[in-house]
């Protein structure tokens, strides 16, 4: 602990003066100190990457469980009951294990995966090496950043095994619903065990979020200005603006939730009958809630998309060996996308009750996002535009990334439109369209992320092969699956049912249900396959041989092919460029660290 | 000169003389207690004009967004002198200001819906609108007596 | 690096330096206020909402006119002017702490840091007693039909429309003898409870003076949430202050910040304890004055 210290104190006072510290401490580190209270920020982020991976797992498998169900609604698994006895009593999922599910599906996912999984990987990993700091600007607070991540992973985990099971009421964590103890078994201490780990789950991501941007605006290397930042970094640096700035609301309204249901306030409350009991709670307003949850959720839905839209873009352009394609645009459309992700909460809420013409307001602000997001469509495809391609699995998933939020983002205008939403709210519809367009398309901008990034993690690739059915199941397998719920969902099936043999003209659908749940066995049966391959490739993967696989620009490939903490060894390397001079001047790619030529065209 | 124990950080701010420094912060303490003093006095105007016969609420709302101004007043100066936001480089006074200005469309947002919300059950809901609306409109003249001849509370 | 940095033109955003010149534990100090900020914005923006979505509300001068010490006498906003004055005081002595920090005057430092810790216990003080005042009061509300006694809590809240006259009298009728008895002690002090106790209720009736007891309906439960929820919450950001200015109270003295060479962290500790001061600001303005 202490080494580390003295590394940290090294790299916050100076970046040049201490730097032939480092080698010294590496060979003292205890194992506790070098792997599990580390202070460096790539093992932080392998941390945060490894954990993601297994809360995936998880909450994938919760997803295969109800879309059992869902495809085989009459169908009895024996070994069901084998694993989770009363949930499933007779081999059929019982409704309160339905809605556990779909809940906790839903929140793993969405924070503890594609939010702290994701971002928590790679803003760990890639900030200091491509803005070029020897480290965080406090690896203390980033360590304690993860180890609240753990505990609120803890929390989580542990709801699922009390005696009444987890939260249910949906990953919104609706009240009244969820503020009522009788309302329901997940209603119990689930759901203050959910609301505990989302408390230290915020914590955890501000401690990350603060360090994030006062890494990105005070750490940079010389010549290193915020125009010469790889897009990546910009998308990180937007993606903690937004958590900074919108957890604390949702912060706010889980304690206002905790309070309701432990001290008998009213904030959400309000004229209940619950079980033939008359509530004495007056005043509050469900709608307060979703207006607090939907003021951080929206946002919450870039800080999901943001990462793997910068992370993209790099991979994008090293891998078609051009220069993307309008840099200043990327950076303005991250920056309106930030700017709009505040101001369109209510888009989720046109039907709760919310004033028509307010929403009406909130459908303008909503389609104004199709513009930056249309800006960054045509970038990334131009970019791409007659370059001299390198398919590798991590430029695959970039493309299918593209694909992906291309049609997810489409859907996104039926929704906006408060009066399409009126039909089509609460169907299938809203889960195909957020599933391509936030989830499966954050997924494979992390997976392109961890193909590209891999060798510098740790030092071997992955294997290809793995990568590339890895990338063709899923990708085919995502658009099978999620495709046909848009026909469910205008043929007016609602989501979160978990039988719908009540309605007659529902049962065409059967079969394509039935479709649905074995590819979605398929595919979760392909992520496995990843997760072997990552593991199996840490240990017995093909070693990388030179610093600058990929043949990049930007500052981590300066590095070691395995850099210990403090990332270079001598000075860190000055810059005199933007990343992307990729086949200029006849030269395939052209280093940030290389002096601009004196005969050297503008880019 | 470069700053102790930070290389990015390169020392230049008080410098200011001790007198200098000690007559701002009198100076800001007395705005403060001033504005603080006004709008307490603010506050009981609003009282004794909800006492009276027909408090005009027009007027009563304008004294509302007197107050409003000057706690922004109070809080600028706590800001800009007390934590030297004042004091630093441009840009980053921006990056504090800016993006507080969310907070305009949050906070029209939220009541603009809570406001529609109580229209929505004054509407649908008789029963709400018959137990919580203020009856000084059916029986100010029965009320009066309660009060007047206390004279105070 | 530094003939970069004594340039006339700097360039600030070049990298290898902070743009803002800035070191990084301020700036994060600052970026979490912000966050804060919007924690105690979406507090206090709820509580707008619920309120605009109510028919009434009660005027905070009813509501907040005790004084300890002072009986039953009406002064309104009085306390709260106090525990405000408190907390700017507190803010005024941080500012000097953080100033001695600049100069390297440990004494100094050590002097108004003392200051503004007392400054911070004396406003909890403050605040523990007007919570435990509105708590126990004691408030002659109409509910259903009859005069019930409550104080302002999470579940109940006693400041509603005041009832007139005649309704007061026709609800005294079905009021049971025991809360009869609270009302006339209250009218009456010169009356032990046991000779209360012994009369009836028509008597009872006729000790109470009704229109000292300003009987009022229900008021909306709302409010007690917001209140105690937003103010708790403000005073334990005064308690961490607090704890935050008392750890570096006890660094200060044993010298820790003299041997590193600089006071920065007590002008951190400085930007956290004027938040706190800044969000009464806030808190003041929403709960007291409009």
């Amino acid at each position: 602990m202490s080494e580390a210290m003295n590394v940290h104190s090294g790299v916050a006072a100076a970046h040049a003066v201490h730097h032939d510290d480092h080698g010294h401490h590496h060979h003292e580190q205890s194992f506790i100190s070098k792997y599990v209270f580390s202070m460096d920020h790539k093992t932080i982020g392998k941390q945060f990457l490894i954990t993601g991976m297994v809360w995936a797992i998880i909450g994938g498998l919760f997803s295969v469980l109800f879309r059992l169900q869902l495809g085989y609604p009459d169908q009895s698994f024996p070994i069901l009951e084998t694993f989770f006895g009363n949930w499933a009593k007779g081999g059929q999922i019982q409704p309160e294990f339905y809605y556990g599910l779909v809940t906790m599906h839903g929140t793993v996912l969405v924070f503890f995966v594609l939010t702290a999984g994701l971002s928590g990987t790679f803003a760990n990993l890639l900030i200091p090496l491509q803005i070029g700091a020897r480290d965080m600007a406090s690896p203390f607070l980033n360590m304690l950043s993860y180890w609240f991540f753990f505990i609120a992973g803890i929390v989580m985990l542990a709801s699922i095994f009390v005696h009444t099971g987890p939260a249910s009421g949906g990953w919104t964590m609706y009240p009244p619903l969820s503020a009522l103890r009788q309302a329901g078994e997940g209603q119990k201490i689930g759901t203050d065990l959910w609301l505990i780990s989302m408390a230290l789950f915020i914590v955890s991501s501000l401690l990350g979020g603060l360090n994030y941007i006062s890494t990105i605006l005070n750490m940079r290397t010389k010549g290193m200005s915020m125009t010469r930042l790889p897009l990546p970094i910009w998308a990180m640096f937007f993606t903690a603006v937004l958590g900074v700035l919108s957890f604390p609301v949702l912060l706010s309204g889980a304690i206002l939730l905790l309070f309701d249901r432990n001290l008998g306030t009213s904030f959400y409350l309000s004229d209940i009958v619950i079980n033939g009991e008359i509530l004495p709670n007056e005043g509050g307003s469900a709608i307060l809630y979703q207006h607090l949850f939907w003021f951080l959720g929206h946002p919450e839905v870039y800080i999901i998309l943001l990462p793997a839209m910068g992370m993209v873009s790099e991979i994008l352009s090293v891998n078609s060996r051009k220069p993307i394609f309008g840099y200043m645009a990327m950076l303005g459309s991250l920056f309106a996308i930030a700017i709009l992700a505040f101001l369109v909460w209510a888009h989720h809420m046109f039907v709760t009750g919310l004033n028509p013409f307010l929403g009406s307001v909130f459908v303008l602000l909503t389609l104004l996002i199709a513009v930056p997001s249309a800006i960054k469509v045509f970038n990334w495809l131009t970019t791409l535009w007659r370059g001299n391609i390198r398919f590798t699995p991590a430029t695959l998933f970039a493309i299918g990334f593209v694909s992906l939020f291309i049609s997810g983002g489409l859907t996104g205008i039926f929704l906006g439109n408060s009066t399409i939403d009126i039909h089509l709210h609460d169907t299938m519809f809203v889960v195909a369209h957020f599933h391509i367009v936030m989830g499966v398309a954050s997924f494979f901008g992390m997976f392109a992320g961890v193909y590209h990034w891999f060798p510098k993690m740790f030092g071997r690739y992955l294997n290809n092969t793995l990568g590339y059915m890895h990338f063709w199941v899923t990708m085919i397998g995502a658009y099978l699956i999620f495709w046909p719920m848009h026909y469910q969902g205008l043929a007016g099936i609602p989501r979160r049912y978990l039988d719908k043999k009540g309605w007659v003209s529902f049962n065409q659908f059967g079969e394509l249900d039935k479709m649905i749940t074995v590819v979605s066995i398929i595919v979760f049966a392909v992520q496995l396959m990843f997760v072997f391959n990552f593991f199996y490739s840490i240990f017995k993967g093909r070693k990388v041989t030179t610093p600058n696989p990929w043949g990049a620009n930007t500052l981590e490939w300066t590095t070691k092919i395995n850099p210990g903490h403090g990332n270079w060894e001598g000075e860190i390397p000055e810059v005199h460029r933007w990343p992307y001079d990729y086949g200029k001047d006849g030269r395939e790619f052209i280093p940030q660290t290389e002096p601009v030529g004196a005969n050297e065209s503008k880019h | 000169m470069q700053h102790p124990a930070f290389e990015e950080v390169t020392i230049h701010h008080e410098h200011t003389d001790d007198a200098t420094f000690k007559k701002k912060v009198r100076k800001t303490t007395i705005l403060l207690s001033v504005i603080t003093v006004i709008e307490l006095g603010i506050g009981l105007l609003i009282y004794t004009m909800h006492k009276g016969e027909n408090p005009n609420e027009l007027l009563v709302l304008m004294f509302k967004g007197m107050v409003c101004i000057l706690t922004l007043a109070k809080a600028y100066y706590i800001v800009s002198v007390f934590m030297h936001l004042g004091d630093e480089i441009r840009n980053m006074i921006m990056t504090i200001v800016v993006p507080l200005l969310l907070f305009i469309w949050f906070i029209t947002a939220f009541i603009w819906d809570g406001n529609s919300y109580k229209n929505l059950r004054n509407t649908y809901d008789k029963h709400f609108q018959e137990t919580t609306m203020p009856a000084k409109h059916q029986h100010k003249e029965e009320t009066k007596p309660v009060e007047k001849p206390a004279g105070k509370e | 690096m530094a003939t970069t940095a004594t340039a006339h033109q700097t360039k600030w955003w070049s990298g290898g330096k902070s743009p803002f010149n800035m070191e990084y534990g301020k700036l994060m100090m600052w970026y979490f206020l912000m966050s804060d900020a919007f924690t105690f914005g979406a507090f206090l923006i709820s509580y707008g909402s619920i309120r605009f979505s109510q028919n009434f509300w009660p005027d905070p001068n009813v509501v907040f006119n005790a004084f300890p010490g002072a009986g039953h006498a009406n002064l309104p906003l009085a306390f709260v002017s106090v525990m405000t004055f408190i907390l700017i005081i507190s803010s005024v002595t941080m500012v000097l702490a953080v100033h001695a920090g600049h100069k390297g005057d440990k004494q100094g430092v050590i002097k108004w840091l003392a200051w503004t810790i007392v400054g911070g216990l004396a406003f909890l003080g403050c605040q523990a007693w007007e919570w435990h005042h509105l708590i126990t009061g004691e408030h002659a509300v109409l509910v259903d039909g009859q005069i019930d006694i409550i104080g302002q809590t999470t579940g109940g809240n006693p400041w509603g429309d005041l009832v007139s006259h005649d309704a007061a009298l026709a609800a005294l009728q079905k009021t049971p003898h025991e809360t009869l008895i609270s009302l006339a002690h209250q009218s009456n002090h010169a009356l032990t409870h046991e000779q209360l106790a012994a009369m009836t209720d028509q008597q009872l009736i006729k000790e109470i003076k009704l229109d000292e007891l300003h009987i009022r309906e229900k008021g909306p439960i709302a409010f007690g949430g917001y209140f105690y929820g937003i103010t708790g919450f403000h005073g334990f950001h005064v308690f961490s202050g607090v704890i935050i200015n008392i750890v570096m109270l006890l660094m200060t003295k044993k010298n820790v910040f003299q041997n590193r060479g600089h006071y920065l962290m007590i002008e951190k500790a400085g930007l956290y304890w004027h938040f706190v001061d800044l969000v009464w600001v806030f808190v003041f303005l929403c709960f007291y004055l409009i």
